[in-house]
């Protein structure tokens, strides 16, 4: 009796033992190392909204797979009136706060807008929400009545997040300063530290409202601002996924790391003008840039070889882009300009000088040297290369040009106050419905810093920020981005995932359908070796 | 003496002035904060918002003088970057880290540059004194953060001993540490090799050795007090390199001091909290020369 005693003791112990070894196998912090934000708050619309934290959730969630909106937000349906003017979101009603701060109700998204609209608000796109009246019908059902129509409004609150939903009941008890200690998200993750400037930590939230199941026992984002030390952390095993500039991606992979891309393209990169410089009346006639002239603007695109430039700087991994801020996803594509797209602006030195020649490039004109900025942006390591690789192919075509080095802040400032006067890369981060792109990228209605100043453009913006039929809007769309393409209105180059490297000895996989800000999200879907 | 020390803290204060002039006019001239603190898009009632809230809507004069008044009292505003924060706060914050940092660099400089530089100049020309100068060749030949970075492969991703980066250990110290320090290794080996030199060859230590003074006790006590004297004054310097390497070293290995803030702050366009650094280490600079001077002019009579 003894003995059986005993060996069943041993057995427990034994089971208990393996219970804890299994248990700690399968302990995991996972680590991922990123560049430092522009601005670092756990009050969201204090910064520009890049980095969507893991513990907050929008309205509207994304597909992993396919980016399509869907309802792992905080909504479980929506429906919008005829003329996108109303839109009303029905919450799910099992979705809860973390750290017990109760349901997610109507009034804490009531509540969470009026933060998101203050003066304060940094936020990319919080104008669409700015003059929105949020109304909550029920428990569960919030409207937003807006004055103007939005057809695109599901995008702003998933693939951009705008309005992150903060806990009313923990404001009323602890105010602003509860939330930037220790604020209560609905997401799988819940917030556990934050120190500035170095990490962000998380802990996922055990039997989640939504039935998500997070496989890792704690999440950690290391900012990380030098490129060759989140490398070191890689390959050292401090970090399990990092964000690393494609020139470094190679020494990852040498090493026995991944890359892992976003399902969906996440970013389109072009090289744009500068000045509103289809507007005889504006700004760019004083500063005579040579490309007021079209035939220089064909020429320009004539002179860049996109397959070599992607292969380049995307080591081949981005696919060719149309029209800076076209997608085929969205309403508004117009298959016929990609298919004509060789013949337009396919790679022909000859051709291009044959234009500067007839445009009597350079003796026509005053300022006959283009600068070109070569400029650094988070994300985007490859610009300050495709600054130079264009300048090294315009050279061969006969164009003038020199690199003026100056930071993003800068270029922007120059932008904003329509005193730039070089070509510079660009990105489109996120990718956005065709409809918000050709307002920002090329009129005066979204982001008048980037109009090309062409009035007649201005016009079909003006007509569809009016127009509320869907057919309609899309025609209208495909006539601007026809009128952009036939005026070689930019230098479109690529369309990019977003990537990071991971060590597979600690993580499966990552499934991210790159259509944020940041273009990572999903951070529940890590899938780690257990 | 005491007028001495007054013109001394006299000469600090106007440095001090001079470089309140000298940052808030680079910061400001770098242009405005809008284009790295708000996002592409921003609205103009964004950047108006921006640009008011930080006074920068007021004549450049007005500014100054109002971010004059607040410094005196210790108020260097809001930091843009970290929302919340004030700018002063930030940079008590990370000090620790960096006087940390910078401490164990200098103690790591002092305990292996002084032997060293001592046993270079006693042994003038044999293998020690090779080994010292190539050292110090090295040292100041190559950039502190390549020195990090290869630190980084060597120790951290080959070896596996130490931590690539980040902080909350002694051995997070290590690496960061020696790439400060090792410049200044080189530095001041070759100021003491020198300053030995010149005083071996001084009649007091040929009377010494003719009285039978030991070797040890000649080099260790009679020549090095009086060599001392040069590596000395090199400390000033030495605490405001110690500072300005951090800058990169920190960013290199994330180090969450007051060198890596600067540089965050910096890439945000955020006034208040580059100026706070910079007042801060300023002062700090302008203290340790300060002693540095007292403490000369204590040692050295001639000097006052």
């Amino acid at each position: 009796m003894l003995g059986f005693c005993f060996s069943a003791r041993k057995v427990l112990i034994s089971g208990a033992a393996i219970t804890l070894m299994a248990s700690s196998a399968i302990a995991q912090n996972v680590v991922v190392a990123i560049d430092p934000g522009s601005a670092e708050s756990n009050l969201y619309w204090e910064t520009i909204g890049g980095l969507i934290p893991p513990h907050m959730q929008s309205l509207v969630g994304n597909d992993p797979e396919t980016g399509a909106y869907d309802n792992s937000g905080l909504a479980e349906s929506w429906e919008h009136n005829e003329d996108f003017t109303s839109w009303t979101f029905k919450l799910n009603p099992e979705a809860e706060f973390s750290n017990g701060w109760g349901p997610v109700t109507a009034e804490d998204v009531v509540h969470s807008a009026a933060l998101h609209v203050g003066e304060d608000s940094r936020l990319s796109g919080i104008q669409a929400l700015r003059d929105a009246t949020v109304t909550a019908v029920d428990e569960h059902t919030v409207r937003f009545d807006l004055p103007s129509p939005e057809p695109d409004f599901l995008f702003l609150h998933a693939g951009r997040a705008v309005l992150l939903i903060y806990s009313k009941a923990q404001f009323e008890a602890e105010g602003l300063e509860g939330y930037a200690e220790n604020p209560a998200g609905s997401g799988p993750f819940t917030y556990v530290s934050r120190d500035l400037s170095n990490t962000l930590k998380f802990a996922p939230v055990e039997g989640h409202w939504s039935g998500v199941d997070v496989d890792f026992d704690s999440l950690e984002l290391r900012f990380v601002g030098e490129p060759a030390t989140r490398l070191a952390m890689l390959l050292s095993g401090e970090a399990d996924i990092v964000s690393l500039p494609r020139e470094l991606q190679a020494d990852a992979v040498a090493q026995g790391n991944e890359i892992v891309s976003s399902a969906q393209a996440s970013m389109q990169s072009a090289m744009v003008f500068s000045g509103l410089f289809m507007n005889s009346d504006g700004p760019a006639k004083d500063l005579n840039l040579p490309w007021q002239d079209v035939r220089i603007r064909e020429a320009m695109n004539r002179a860049l070889d996109r397959e070599a430039m992607i292969d380049i700087l995307y080591e081949g991994r981005a696919e060719p882009l149309t029209v800076f801020s076209m997608d085929p996803r969205f309403d508004g594509y117009v298959p016929d300009l990609t298919e004509n797209f060789d013949d337009s602006y396919g790679y022909d030195p000859e051709r291009a000088s044959e234009l500067l020649a007839e445009a009597n490039y350079p003796d026509a004109f005053e300022n006959r040297v283009i600068p070109i900025a070569a400029t650094a942006l988070a994300g985007n390591p490859e610009f300050g290369l495709m600054a130079e690789l264009a300048q090294s192919l315009f050279a061969d075509v006969g164009l003038q040009t020199e690199i003026r080095e100056m930071d993003w802040p800068t270029l922007q400032n120059a932008r904003v106050g329509f005193t730039a006067d070089f070509v510079h890369p660009m990105r489109n981060a996120p990718v956005r419905p065709n409809a918000i792109g050709v307002l920002a990228s090329h009129t005066t209605h979204l982001s008048p810093a980037y109009s090309i100043g062409s009035p007649e453009l201005d016009e079909m913006g003006a007509e569809l920020v009016e127009t509320k039929e869907p057919a309609e809007r899309a025609n209208i769309v495909e006539n601007m981005f026809t009128y952009v393409f036939d005026n070689y209105a930019h230098m479109p180059i690529a369309t990019v995932s977003a990537e990071v490297v991971i060590n597979p000895e600690r993580v499966k996989g990552w499934q991210f359908p790159g259509a944020s800000s940041s273009g990572f999200s999903h951070f529940h879907l890590i899938d780690t070796v257990e | 003496m005491k007028n001495f020390v007054l013109i001394k803290i006299i000469e600090a204060m106007i440095a001090l002035w001079v470089i309140t002039l000298i940052v808030f006019g680079l910061t400001h001239l770098s242009g405005n904060p809008a284009g790295a603190l708000l996002p592409d898009d921003a609205t103009q009632e964004q950047i108006d918002f921006l640009i008011q809230r930080l006074g920068l809507d007021q004549p450049l004069h007005i500014q100054y003088i109002k971010f004059l008044g607040g410094a005196l009292q210790g108020d260097f505003g809001m930091s843009m970057k970290w929302p919340g924060e004030p700018a002063m706060g930030v940079v008590f914050d990370r000090l620790p880290a960096t006087l940390l940092l910078g401490g164990v660099a200098m103690f790591i400089s002092i305990v292996i540059a002084i032997p060293l530089g001592v046993m270079s100049a006693v042994h003038k020309g044999k293998t020690i004194d090779s080994v010292a100068q190539g050292i110090a060749l090295i040292g100041q030949s190559m950039p502190s953060f390549w020195l990090g970075i290869l630190l980084i492969w060597a120790f951290a991703v080959g070896l596996k001993w130490l931590p690539t980066s980040g902080s909350g250990t002694f051995m997070h110290l290590i690496l960061p540490a020696i790439s400060i320090a090792w410049f200044q290794i080189s530095a001041l080996t070759r100021l003491t090799r020198s300053s030995m030199l010149e005083v071996l060859d001084a009649e007091y230590i040929k009377l010494a050795r003719a009285k039978g003074v030991s070797e040890p006790m000649i080099t260790w006590k009679h020549a090095l007090s009086n060599a001392a004297i040069v590596p000395l004054t090199y400390f000033g310097v030495l605490a405001g390199s110690v500072l300005t390497g951090s800058v990169v070293i920190e960013t290199v290995f994330s180090w969450p001091g007051l060198g890596w803030t600067a540089i965050e702050a910096i890439k945000a366009r955020d006034f208040p909290v580059v100026q706070s650094v910079v007042v801060v280490f300023a002062i700090i600079f302008i203290l340790a020369n300060l002693l540095v001077d007292l403490l000369y002019a204590y040692v050295d009579p001639r000097i006052r």
